[in-house]
């Protein structure tokens, strides 16, 4: 018998542990620790930010799934791990606090045969002062990030409808922030929403982002063919910022946000403010706080997680100058040096690097996105985990056979651009692979004949779809494991 | 960094039958085909 602990319940967590229910053997067990009750289908929160959807449409309970799965749910923060347990009989294990209301603040340790580690990010909004719900700026990270966001928006249109001005700034709202996605996204629900309420000559709406240019998405852009061309997705979202009248700044670090004013940099230098009604930031991730400690107890945090808090895992960490960067520095399995029955998936595990070029200001500010590593590739990664694991617990072997790089993984993104059945619009993308291969697509890095974009009405019912089929399948309804990551 | 603005501003805009296509249900029901195809096609690069 073996027990399989995965500690985190989102999107890559929430997907190894289903899987796992169905590719293990009926003694194995499968617990999951996650300091959250409910699960939530964290791409639709732009919709809850806007006021289209109410908070419980992309949020359902984990305890009732679990318990149908037969997965040992254990609603907990996990805060220290213990790789080669105390020297005793060595059996590693985790400590973990609870955090349901019966058992709130009781701490317990939780051995281990494997381990996964999909804890997601923190959500860092303290690298900024004056950032998020705390300070002064909105945000739709969590579902309940996102309703207080839509209120906040709806009292700025009904000032609007009053003959307000309002400046409207979304975006990212530190240097190294990932997920400019979806601040896109938000940035144009907010636009059609402004325009549908009557409204749009009232709204002045800024696109802030540490992105070097328009159409980076912290991927180093993408090129693809349209209508004979090869076009950048620059121009084409250059194209829809100015069919929309959405202004933009780029290249630029929040250092702190005042109420009603950001404070920013810019990749030459420059130190500007920029007034605001409304702003909807994104924070920048790191690691969970989570611990390491070696058999005699010696803290070993520093030789499992990478600085930023992330865990190291089979990826080329060493440092070396953009130009040098290759697809193969990234890792395959997601296995963790050292310690081959752990882990580490989805936002968890540490980058190599980054994708898109990262750049410094002249005083020294690193102006650089992170690697965008949530929805598709974090649910591909906790199948791959589950699946791995799985095969290993079979074999007894401690090599995993399956891999799945993100040099070697596509993703497919649709940006929402407002709502709707007969109004919504979306820009839809497919990029293959993630991360640029110059040696396999020596131009652009990337497949042409897989990477491409496109604006249209069928993008949203792409993402409305989505929506439904994502949640079916993490309510692990009939078939929910036909649905792929 | 006014170069953004400076880009956004000679960012080529779409024309009237372009926007009405994007709208345009039939027209968009073959791109929602067409695109679900291209994204089916990437998940199945992506078994080892």
């Amino acid at each position: 018998m073996a027990r399989v602990v995965v500690l985190g319940g989102g999107i890559a967590g929430h997907t190894a542990a289903l899987h796992l229910t169905r590719l293990v053997g009926r003694s194995d067990e499968v617990v999951v620790v996650t300091p959250n009750s409910r699960w939530n289908w964290i791409p639709s929160n732009i919709w809850v930010g806007v006021g289209r959807m109410k908070s419980d449409q992309v949020t359902f309970a984990l305890g009732p799934i679990y318990k149908r799965t037969g997965v040992d749910y254990r609603q907990a923060l996990a805060t220290a791990i213990h790789p080669e347990g105390d020297g005793g009989d060595g059996r590693p294990y985790v400590e973990i606090t609870y955090t349901d209301p019966v058992r709130s603040g009781k701490t317990d340790t939780l051995e281990y045969d494997y381990l996964i580690n999909a804890t997601g990010p923190k959500l860092n909004f303290a690298a900024t002062p004056g950032l998020g719900p705390d300070g002064f700026t909105e945000s739709v990270c969590t579902a309940g990030h996102a309703l207080e966001a839509s209120n906040a928006l709806q009292e700025s249109i009904e000032k609007m409808k009053l003959g307000a001005h309002q400046v409207i700034v979304v975006g990212v709202g530190h240097g190294t922030c990932t997920c400019e996605g979806a601040a896109f996204e938000y940035a144009f629900n907010v636009e059609h929403e402004v325009r549908q309420a009557g409204v749009r000559d009232k709204a002045d709406i800024v696109y802030l982002t540490n992105e070097y240019e328009l159409g980076d998405f912290g991927v180093g852009g993408l090129i693809f063919t349209q209508q004979g061309f090869q076009t950048t997705s620059k121009l084409w979202t250059e194209s829809l910022f100015r069919e929309r009248g959405i202004r933009a700044i780029t290249g630029a670090h929040v250092e702190k946000v005042d109420e009603g004013v950001v404070f920013y940099e810019q990749v030459d230098g420059t130190k500007s403010t920029l007034q605001f009604d409304f702003a909807m930031l994104l924070p920048p991730f790191r690691g969970v706080d989570l611990k390491a400690y070696d058999a005699g107890g010696a803290d070993i945090t520093d030789r499992l997680f990478a600085t930023s808090g992330f865990m190291k895992v089979d990826a080329d960490y060493t440092a070396k100058p953009f130009e040098e960067w290759r697809a193969e520095d990234w890792p395959s399995t997601y296995q963790v040096p050292r310690y081959p029955n752990i882990f580490a998936v989805g936002i968890a595990f540490a980058p190599p690097h980054q994708i898109s070029e990262p750049r410094t200001s002249p005083n020294g500010t690193a102006i650089a996105p992170s690697p965008p590593r949530t929805g598709m590739p974090s649910g591909i990664m906790g199948k791959l985990a589950a699946t791995n694991i799985a095969e290993m617990i079979k074999s007894g072997s401690s090599n995993p056979v399956h891999t799945a790089s993100m040099s070697d993984m596509g993703a497919a993104c649709v940006a929402s651009a407002g709502s709707g059945l007969r109004h919504g619009s979306a820009a839809s993308m497919t990029m293959y692979p993630i991360v640029p291969d110059r040696v396999k697509y020596p131009n652009t890095g990337r497949s042409l004949d897989d990477t491409f974009g496109e604006v249209g009405l069928a993008g949203h019912w792409i993402k409305l779809l989505l929506h439904h089929l994502f949640i079916y399948k993490a309510r692990a309804l009939p078939g929910w494991w036909l649905i792929p990551e | 960094m006014d170069d953004t603005t400076s880009s956004i501003s000679s960012a080529p805009l779409p024309t009237a039958r372009t926007l009405r296509a994007r709208k345009n249900p039939a027209i968009q029901f073959w791109r929602f085909v067409a695109i679900n195809i291209k994204m089916l096609k990437i998940i199945r690069k992506e078994h080892h």
